[in-house]
C-alpha cells in the first residue's frame, strides 16, 4: 500500500516536468523547429541540384556529413555501453543518469544514420545495398550492425520505460485523454507484480549485457570502414579501440552537458547531485588520458615509419590544418585533463566546461581523420581546380548538420515531456531495496 | 658540327647533374676528371661482352659523376702493332658502350696466351682522345649438373688452352656459384678452385619456376687474369613446381564460408535474445490481462 502511495507521490513530483511549458521553452522549441526547417530547405536544394551544392568533390567524397554520422553513432554506442554497465552492475548512480544516457543512445542512433544517407549520391539506389549486399564489405557489416543495434537499443530503452509508463498510467487521472491512452498502450498491462517485475528485471539485465556487446561490435565495425582500407591515416590496427575510447570520450562529455542543462532547467539538484558530476569528471579524466595516449600512438607511429603517403598526410595536418590539429589533439585533450586532474578545479561548471571542450575537440579530431586523408590521395591529380582537391563545407552542409543537432535536442525535450528524466521505478526499486537492506548506503 | 654538339651536350649534361649545393663552384671541364675504362665478360654461350665506361667525375665531389653519352667507342683486338677492329658502340645515358662479340670470333693472343682488348674514343673538339686496355686469358668453364647416388651434384671444370690446345687447369681462382632469381642472382657457394675442378652438393629447397627449372651459374668475377667469365646451365632441381596462386577471397563473388558462419552465429545470438525479450513482454502483458479480468470479475 505504501508503495502505491509512494508511486503517486513520485508521479506528482515529476508531473510538472511533463507538463511544464514556459515561454522560454516555447521560444527554444520554436527556434529548434526553425533550424530543422532551414535544414529541410537545404535538403530539398541538395536533392534537386545534387551534391554539387555541397563541398564534396572528386577527391573529398566524404565531408562533414560522415563526420556527423561518426559523431552521433559513436555517441549512441557509448551511451549504450555506459547504460548497459550502469544497469548490469546496478550502479548507485543508475537512477540519476541512466535515462539521460538511454535517450541519448536512441536519439543519436536515429539521427546519425540520416547523415550517411545525405552522403549518398544516388539515394534512389539505396535499396541495392539490401538487394545485393556483399558480405565481405565493412559497409554491409555496418548496415547490419546499425540496424541490429537500433532495434536492440529501442527494446532496451522501452524495457526501462515500462514501469514508469505503468506508474504514469495509474496516476495521471488529470492528464489529457490522449496521454492517458498512450501510457495505457505503452505500459502493456504491467502492474508490478512480483512475477512481472522479475521477468522484466531478467530481460532488462540480459539486454544490458547485449547492448554492451553490441556497442563494442558496432564501434569496431564503424572503425573498420576506415581502417580496412589502405588509405594513409586510416589504415591502422588500433582504430577500433581508438574509436571505442573516442566514442566514450564524447559519450561521457555529452552526458555531463545534458546532466548540467537538465539539472539547471528542471531544478533536479536533489537527484543530479555534485557527487555525480565529480564521478563523471573522474571518468572523463581517465578517458581523456586514454584518448590522448591513443592519439599520440596513432600519429607517432605514422611519423616514425615515415612512409611517403603518411608524411604527405602529416605535412597537410601540420600546415593546412595546423590550428585544427592543435585544437583537436592538444587543447581538446590537455585542457580537460588539466581541469579534471586537480581536485580543487573540479566544480560542476568546470567539469561541464571540460566536457564542452572535449566534445568540440573530438568533433575536430573526426574532421581531421576524414578530410585531410581524402585531400592527400595516392595519385596526385594535376591541372585540376583546387576546389576539387580541397574541401570546405557549404552552408547546405552546415544547415543540415545544425538541423541534426536541433532535431536531437528537440526530440530529447519531447521525450522528457513524455516520461520523467529520472526513472521513478528506479527510485521505487531503490527504496524497496533499502527496506530489505536497511544498512545499505544512501548514495543513490 | 658534330663535335660542337658533343661539347654542348656534355656541358648541358654536366650542368644538369651538378649538385645544387655546389652551384657556386665553377662548373667547367677543369673540375672534372675523365674516367675511361674497359672490362670484358665471357658469357655462357662463349660470346664476349666488351664494355667501355666513359664518365666525368668531379674532382672535389666524388658523388658528382656525369656520364658522357652518345660517344662512339671503337673496340679492338690488339696484337703487337696490329689492331683488329671488333666493332663500334655508342655510350648510353649511363656512359656505357657495350659490344657483344659473337662466339665464333677468333682472337689473336700474345705469347703468354693473353687476349688484348682496347677501347678507343677518338676525341672531339671538346673532349680528348681516350683509350683503355685490358688483357685476359680465355677461360673455359664446363658446368655439369649430375645426380650422383641421388645427390644433386654441381661439378665445374675450369681450364685455359695453350697454343697446342692442351687444357691447363685453373688454380687458386675464386668461383662464385649462384642461382638465377627474379631480380638478381642468389649466391649458393663461393670457393677457390684447385686443379681445375670444383664439386659440391646442390642445396635443397631452392625455388624454381613453375616447372621447377632453375638456372645455375658459375662465375669468375673481376679476375685480374681472366676478367669476368660466366657459365650457366638450366636444370629442374628447384622446388615449388606447383605455384599456388592465392586469390583474395574478399574480392570474390561469394564471401568466405567462415564469414557467413561468424555473421550467422552473431546475428542468431542477438536476434534470438530480442525474440526472447519480446516473448517475455507478451507474457507480462498476458499476466496483466489476467489480472485485469480477475479484478473486473471481483468487482
Amino acid at each position: 500500500m505504501d508503495i502505491i502511495k509512494r508511486k503517486s507521490e513520485l508521479v506528482n513530483e515529476f508531473s510538472p516536468m511533463l507538463e511544464k511549458s514556459t515561454k522560454t521553452s516555447k521560444i527554444w522549441v520554436s527556434f529548434l523547429i526553425l533550424v530543422i526547417l532551414i535544414g529541410l530547405v537545404a535538403f530539398i536544394i541538395q536533392v534537386v541540384n545534387g551534391h554539387i551544392v555541397t563541398g564534396m568533390r572528386d577527391n573529398v567524397v566524404w565531408g562533414i556529413y560522415i563526420i556527423n554520422f561518426i559523431f552521433f553513432v559513436c555517441l549512441s554506442y557509448s551511451g549504450a555501453f555506459i547504460s548497459g554497465i550502469l544497469h548490469f552492475f546496478k550502479s548507485p548512480w543508475k537512477n540519476s543518469v541512466s535515462r539521460i544516457v538511454e535517450i541519448i543512445t536512441v536519439l543519436s542512433l536515429i539521427i546519425g544514420p540520416i547523415f550517411i544517407l545525405l552522403c549518398i549520391g544516388r539515394l534512389d539506389r539505396l535499396y541495392f545495398l539490401f538487394l545485393y549486399p556483399r558480405i565481405q564489405s565493412p559497409i554491409t557489416w555496418d548496415i547490419i550492425a546499425i540496424m541490429t543495434d537500433l532495434l536492440g537499443c529501442f527494446i532496451y530503452l522501452y524495457l526501462t520505460f515500462i514501469p514508469d509508463f505503468a506508474m504514469l498510467r495509474d496516476n495521471s487521472e488529470n492528464a489529457p485523454k490522449w496521454r492517458q491512452k498512450m501510457y495505457k498502450i505503452l505500459a502493456i498491462k504491467y502492474y508490478d507484480t512480483p512475477t512481472q517485475r522479475e521477468a522484466l528485471h531478467k530481460i532488462t539485465r540480459t539486454m544490458s549485457v547485449m547492448v554492451i556487446a553490441l556497442a563494442i561490435v558496432a564501434y569496431s565495425v564503424l572503425a573498420w570502414i576506415f581502417s580496412l582500407t589502405v588509405q594513409p591515416g586510416w589504415n591502422s590496427s588500433i582504430f577500433a579501440p581508438y574509436f571505442i575510447i573516442a566514442g566514450l570520450y564524447s559519450g561521457v562529455s555529452v552526458i555531463i552537458i545534458a546532466m548540467y542543462l537538465i539539472r539547471k532547467f528542471y531544478h533536479l539538484d536533489h537527484y543530479i547531485r555534485k557527487v555525480h558530476f565529480m564521478g563523471a569528471g573522474v571518468i572523463l579524466l581517465i578517458i581523456s588520458i586514454l584518448f590522448g595516449y591513443f592519439t599520440f600512438s596513432e600519429y607517432f607511429s605514422r611519423w616514425f615509419s615515415h612512409k611517403i603517403e603518411d608524411t604527405k598526410l602529416l605535412d597537410t595536418l601540420f600546415n593546412r590544418y595546423f590550428w585544427y590539429f592543435i585544437f583537436a589533439n592538444y587543447i581538446g585533450v590537455l585542457v580537460p585533463v588539466f581541469i579534471l586532474f586537480f581536485k580543487k578545479f573540479r566544480t560542476i561548471k568546470s567539469i561541464t566546461f571540460a566536457a564542452v571542450i572535449a566534445i568540440l575537440g573530438l568533433y575536430v579530431n573526426r574532421y581531421l581523420i576524414v578530410v585531410p586523408t581524402l585531400e592527400t590521395p595516392y595519385l596526385p591529380i594535376q591541372d585540376t581546380r583546387p576546389e576539387y582537391i580541397h574541401y570546405t563545407a557549404t552552408w547546405i552542409e552546415w544547415a543540415l548538420s545544425f538541423a541534426g543537432i536541433a532535431a536531437f535536442i528537440l526530440f530529447f525535450i519531447l521525450i522528457m515531456r513524455l516520461v520523467p528524466i529520472i526513472p521513478m521505478s528506479g527510485i521505487i526499486d531503490y527504496e524497496r531495496e533499502q527496506k530489505r537492506k536497511p544498512h545499505a548506503s544512501n548514495n543513490h | 658540327m658534330k663535335t660542337k654538339i658533343f661539347q654542348y651536350l656534355f656541358i648541358f649534361t654536366a650542368l644538369a647533374f651538378v649538385n645544387p649545393n655546389s652551384f657556386a663552384q665553377e662548373t667547367n671541364l677543369k673540375n672534372y676528371k675523365i674516367r675511361f675504362g674497359l672490362s670484358t665478360t665471357k658469357q655462357a654461350d662463349n660470346s664476349r661482352i666488351l664494355e667501355a665506361s666513359y664518365v666525368a667525375a668531379n674532382k672535389k665531389d666524388r658523388k658528382d659523376r656525369v656520364p658522357i653519352y652518345d660517344a662512339n667507342i671503337n673496340f679492338y683486338n690488339v696484337f703487337a702493332d696490329e689492331e683488329v677492329l671488333l666493332g663500334t658502340a655508342k655510350t648510353d645515358q649511363e656512359g656505357i658502350a657495350q659490344l657483344i662479340v659473337p662466339a665464333n670470333q677468333s682472337y689473336t693472343t700474345n705469347e703468354e696466351g693473353y687476349i688484348n682488348f682496347k677501347a678507343v674514343f677518338d676525341g672531339t673538339d671538346g673532349l680528348d682522345y681516350e683509350e683503355a686496355e685490358v688483357a685476359v686469358k680465355d677461360v673455359f668453364l664446363e658446368l655439369n649438373l649430375e645426380d650422383i647416388d641421388s645427390v644433386k651434384t654441381v661439378i665445374l671444370n675450369a681450364y685455359t688452352l695453350d697454343s697446342l690446345q692442351t687444357k691447363i687447369p685453373l688454380e687458386e681462382t675464386e668461383i662464385i656459384f649462384s642461382v638465377g632469381g627474379m631480380l638478381s642472382k642468389m649466391p649458393i657457394k663461393q670457393d677457390n678452385i684447385s686443379e681445375g675442378r670444383f664439386e659440391f652438393e646442390f642445396p635443397e629447397h631452392i625455388s624454381g619456376d613453375k616447372n621447377g627449372n632453375i638456372d645455375v651459374f658459375a662465375s669468375i668475377i673481376d679476375n685480374d687474369e681472366y676478367g669476368n667469365v660466366i657459365q650457366k646451365k638450366n636444370i629442374a632441381w628447384g622446388i615449388n613446381k606447383n605455384i599456388i596462386t592465392e586469390s583474395n577471397q574478399l574480392w570474390s563473388d561469394v564471401a568466405p564460408i567462415w564469414m557467413y558462419v561468424v555473421l550467422s552465429i552473431l546475428l542468431i545470438g542477438v536476434w534470438a535474445n530480442y525474440a526472447y525479450s519480446i516473448k517475455n513482454l507478451f507474457n507480462i502483458k498476458k499476466e496483466g490481462k489476467e489480472l485485469e479480468l480477475k479484478s473486473e470479475n471481483e468487482n
